[in-house]
Order: structure tokens, then C-alpha cells, then sequence
């Protein structure tokens, strides 16, 4: 849950903006909405390194780990388990 | 007896594209999101379009925008606009209203086919339903649609065309690109420019009925448009893949579905050269890459011949305003006409010139010139900037270049100050009008800066009002608001002042030292 709110935090500062919460939901696809673009997405993936001093591998750069919080928090979930 | 003269009687690109729909009937033309969609499919789609528009009004060379990211529909929609004898208007999907609103209203366009998921629409709605009907793809209830001129695409299902006669010399479309005088600027492209243009591009690629393309590209700029017609009038299949962001999937795709071609920007190569491994993945069935929309860079030119050494890698250099391309490089001259554009493509000459209009010789730094059928009409609604521009029927590129004996080009930069960001052209003006209104902000110049990956990144530099305390955030949030994403300034730096001539120009040369 911290990393989910940091991660929230991360893409409203940096993408959006903004402080508002509501203006980011944790299942909006960063593809679909247009948020991020080619590279705000290494922005995120230097930004989960940092935070949790892991590797995102090349081969881990795909949708599914990466293209919503719920996705990421996900992703990291199962790293670090 | 080459295709041309096999084509006397064409007129337009459509006529060889339902050719296909005919012959190729069941074959897959494009697919997305894993579904096939065969060119029967296309065909009809498109002509239930053409049977709407022409039923609801649509006379030949009235205008139809689209708001739209690629997609089957996106063609079949274009195709049934061409078919109808409409003029096709294809808006930057990323675009905020302010833009949409002035590209749409300037074109005078009766029609507008939007995704329901662009949330500019239901901006745009209440301003202009009156005069114009929106047509909504996709998920309808998220448009508020209680005015009568808001249509579901679904219900267009009736196929009743008949065909509409049109003129080489009739509109096909007005792509609106980046001006340095901030009001709209539209290409009109004929359907003799986009038929002949077409025609040049399929003698310099090796595109074949049984090729399977992948397509990043957007269609409503000038090379993802030349993409899917060269491969609709080739009989192929083109596969839709809409973002680059997870490069990985680009070549598991490549590998998966076994493609045969793709075709990028330099920042598609440097993201995919840069954040993926090629050895990783089965890449036989690539037979040739184009690469256009800028110079790339010679370490990634050797790169891509090193990882994909089976694969021919085909430059290729254009404008809008000249349809789509102007000249090639064959891949047997890429190792010896090293960092070439290429030269002119079949029905174009390329000229270099001088300031005053003369012709240059070879190794000469000038202007590049450009003769042709695929020259466009002119800017639409504004005369004054078409006649500086089309001189004698000659179109000034404003790229600045040298030629060799051969007639291959060397582009060695360009007369405007134009910022090229990934796949997007960018005027350095719209982004300063709309951060002058950002509150607190007295002045703001931009510039572009060198990136290894998007070619130039944006950079902002702002003179604050006295007493005013903004910040880079807010800065960032009125960008967000009023601009495209690609157009938001990566790097903000407040200054005291901008550095000016005597005569009060901005000297921006001075901001690139000062960075």
C-alpha cells in the first residue's frame, strides 16, 4: 500500500500535474489515457529502480507489468515476494 | 508497360484500392487487437460510409474531419469519405481543443468522426453541434448526446452506394501541420497528387501482396497515410500496433506474426535500439525497414545493419506539403551515399536554389526545391503563404541541403525554426502563445534541444511578471491543459531576461549557448 501511494503520487506530480487524487485512477491504462509517453515510461521504471532498488529487465518493459498503478503495484508485488 | 500507363484512366487512389477490396476479397487487410478484419469487410464499411455521407448531403470537396486513432474503422472511414467525393481532414488525436476547434471550424467541416474515448469531444460538442454532425465510434454513453446532431457509428450499417465521379483535380484531403505564423495551416492534397505520389512510392519499395506489414505510425501524418495506401493498393496486411511505448512488444509482434516490413521515425529505431535486445527475438521474416520524418543518426543507420544484417533498410525523405515523399536511398547505395536523403523519387525533380531562385551546382548549400504531380494544391484559405511557397509549381521545402553529381541530397539543416520531437513537427510559437497565458509568465521562448532518442526534446525558458511566484509546476499544469503531450516542455528554466536584438527579436541562437 506505501508503494502504491508513492507510485500514485509519483504519476499525478509528474504526469498530471497535480495533487488531486481523483484525477487518476489506479486502473487507467497509461497507453489508453495518453498520460505517459515513450519516454515518461522510462521515467517510471527509473522511479521503481529507485525506490526499491530492484531491476526492471528488458524483457519485464511489457503492458501488463507496467501500464497502470494497479499493474505496477502488481508487478513489484510478485519481485519482491 | 509500366503501372502508370496501365492506369490512364485513374483518377484517384480509390479506384485501385476497391480493385483490391475485389480481388484480395477474403484476405486479411488489416488487423487489430487480434482480430482480422479481410479487405470484403473494409470494403463494405467504407461504403456505407460513402452511402451516409452522400445520403445525409455530402457534395464532392466538402470537408469531413477525423478524430481518430488508427484503426480499422479510422480506414474504412477515410476510404468512405474518398469514395463519397469528400475531402478527408485527419486531426492529431493527442491535439487539445483549442487546435481541433480551429482546425475543424477553419476546414468547414460538416462531418466529424471522433472516438468516443478522446476527451476533447465533449469539449467540442457544445460549441459546434449546430453546425456540424458528430459522428462517435465506440463507447456512446460516455458522450453526452442530447443534441439531434450527435450519431452512433453503429447504426451506420447500410450499404446503397453508387459511384460518386471524381476529379484527378478534386480535393482528397487537408492535413493541418505546424505553422510558424500561428494560424491553421492546411495542405490541400488532390486526388492526382495522392494517386501519383502513391504510384513513385510503390516503384522504390519492394511491397508485395503477400507482405504483412506492422504499422506504428499514425495515420494522420503524411507517411503513416502513405504506409496504409501503398500497402491497400498492394493487396497486403497491415498490422496495427498504436504505441511505441513498450518497444518490447514491437519485436515480439514482429516475431509472433512474422512481419515482413516496418516502417519508422529515427526515435522509433533509437527507442527500440536503445531499450531492447534484437538477438533476443526471431526477426527472419523482416524483409526491408523505412526509415523517414528526419535524418537519423549513422551510429544508428550501422546498428540496425548490424542486428538485422538480412533486412534492407530504405531512407526516405518528404513532406506534407508534397503528399508524402520526394526521395529514397535504395538500400545497395546506403554504405556508399553515407548520410544521404536519398534522391528524387519517380515524377519529382529536386532542385537546390539560392535565396534569389537560382539553381545551384553540386556540393552547393542552398534550398531545396521540389517539381511534381504530388506538389500540393496550395495552404487551404490562405493565398498569401501558398504564393510564397509554391513558386512556378515549384514548392520551397524550406530544408536546406547540397546535391551530388548523381542528384542524391545531403540535408544540412532547416530554414525555420521548426522543433522535430519524435514523429511530430513542432512550431516553437504555439507552445510560446500558450504558456504567455499561463498567469504570472511576462515572456517565453522556446527551444529544441538535442536528444539521443526523440531527435530534439522542448525546452522553456521564462520571464516571470514582477511580484509573480509560479512555479515549473504550474507551468506544467497550464501545458497540460492547453497542449498535446509532445508539445509540454521537458526542461523549464526561469531567466531575468530573454537575450534581443536591437530591434527587439529574439535572438534564440543565444538560448541555445546560454543552455
Amino acid at each position: 500500500m506505501e508503494f502504491q501511494n508513492k507510485i500514485r503520487k509519483f504519476i499525478l506530480e509528474n504526469y498530471l500535474f497535480s495533487e488531486d487524487e481523483s484525477l487518476l485512477k489506479n486502473n487507467d491504462s497509461f497507453l489508453e489515457t495518453g498520460l505517459i509517453d515513450s519516454t515518461g515510461i522510462l521515467e517510471v521504471i527509473t522511479f521503481i529502480q529507485d525506490e526499491l532498488s530492484i531491476t526492471v529487465e528488458d524483457d519485464e518493459m511489457i503492458p501488463e507489468n507496467l501500464d497502470s498503478v494497479d499493474n505496477v503495484v502488481s508487478y513489484v508485488s510478485k519481485k519482491l515476494a | 508497360m509500366s503501372q502508370k500507363n496501365s492506369l490512364k484512366n485513374i483518377n484517384s487512389i480509390v479506384d485501385i484500392v476497391v480493385d483490391k477490396f475485389n480481388i484480395y476479397s477474403d484476405k486479411v487487410a488489416i488487423r487489430h487487437h487480434d482480430i482480422d478484419y479481410t479487405y470484403s469487410d473494409l470494403h463494405k464499411a467504407a461504403n456505407c460510409v460513402a452511402t451516409y455521407l452522400v445520403s445525409n448531403g455530402l457534395k464532392v470537396n466538402d470537408r469531413v474531419s477525423l478524430i481518430m486513432a488508427n484503426s480499422f474503422e479510422y480506414i474504412s472511414i477515410y476510404y468512405g469519405i474518398l469514395l463519397s467525393g469528400g475531402v478527408v481532414v485527419p486531426l492529431n488525436t493527442a491535439a487539445k481543443y483549442n487546435d481541433l476547434l480551429s482546425w475543424i471550424k477553419h476546414s468547414d467541416s460538416k462531418w466529424v468522426f471522433s472516438d468516443a474515448k478522446n476527451k476533447e469531444v465533449n469539449h467540442l460538442i457544445p460549441k459546434l453541434y449546430k453546425e456540424v454532425e458528430f459522428i462517435i465510434l465506440g463507447d456512446f454513453n460516455r458522450i453526452s448526446h442530447d443534441e439531434k446532431n450527435i450519431i452512433n457509428y453503429k447504426n451506420i450499417q447500410k450499404d446503397d452506394y453508387t459511384k460518386i465521379k471524381i476529379s484527378g483535380n478534386d480535393l482528397a484531403s487537408i492535413i493541418y501541420t505546424s505553422g510558424t505564423t500561428g494560424q491553421p495551416k492546411g495542405v490541400t492534397i488532390t486526388h492526382i497528387n495522392l494517386l501519383t505520389n502513391m504510384l513513385s512510392i510503390l516503384e522504390c519499395l519492394p511491397i508485395e501482396d503477400t507482405d504483412c506489414c506492422l504499422n506504428v505510425l499514425p495515420f494522420y501524418y503524411s507517411y503513416g497515410n502513405s504506409i496504409l495506401h501503398t500497402h491497400m493498393m498492394s493487396g497486403a496486411t497491415i498490422l496495427l500496433e498504436n504505441s511505441l511505448l513498450y518497444p518490447h512488444t514491437i519485436l515480439k509482434k514482429i516475431e509472433d506474426e512474422k512481419i515482413s516490413s516496418f516502417s519508422g521515425v529515427p526515435s522509433t529505431f533509437a527507442l527500440l535500439l536503445n531499450r531492447t535486445t534484437f538477438a533476443d527475438y526471431n526477426l527472419s521474416s523482416l524483409r526491408y525497414i523505412t526509415q523517414a520524418g528526419g535524418a537519423m543518426l549513422p551510429k544508428h543507420i550501422n546498428e540496425l545493419k548490424e542486428c538485422l544484417p538480412h533486412v534492407e533498410l530504405i531512407i526516405m525523405y518528404g513532406q506534407t506539403e508534397a503528399t508524402a515523399r520526394l526521395a529514397y536511398l535504395p538500400y545497395s547505395k546506403l554504405g556508399v551515399k553515407i548520410s544521404s536523403a536519398g534522391k528524387a523519387i519517380s515524377g519529382v525533380v529536386l532542385e537546390i536554389r539560392d535565396n534569389l531562385g537560382n539553381k545551384l551546382g553540386s556540393g552547393e548549400i542552398g534550398e531545396i526545391y521540389a517539381y511534381g504531380t504530388n506538389i500540393m494544391k496550395g495552404y487551404w484559405k490562405d493565398e498569401i503563404l501558398t504564393s510564397s511557397t509554391i513558386i512556378d509549381d515549384w514548392l520551397k521545402t524550406g530544408d536546406l541541403a547540397t546535391m551530388d553529381e548523381e542528384g542524391y541530397i545531403y540535408i544540412v539543416g532547416r530554414k525555420t525554426e521548426m522543433i522535430k520531437s519524435g514523429a511530430h513537427r513542432i512550431s516553437p510559437l504555439d507552445i510560446e502563445e500558450s504558456i504567455l497565458h499561463c498567469e504570472g509568465v511576462a515572456e517565453v521562448a522556446i527551444i529544441g534541444l538535442d536528444d539521443e532518442i526523440l531527435g530534439q526534446i522542448i525546452k522553456a525558458f521564462i520571464v516571470q511578471k514582477p511580484g509573480s511566484n509560479i512555479g515549473i509546476r504550474d507551468v506544467q499544469r497550464h501545458c497540460k491543459e492547453h497542449l498535446a503531450i509532445y508539445k509540454i516542455p521537458k526542461i523549464i528554466e526561469f531567466i531575468d531576461k530573454l537575450p534581443t536584438t536591437a530591434s527587439g527579436k529574439l535572438k534564440r541562437f543565444e538560448l541555445r549557448d546560454i543552455h
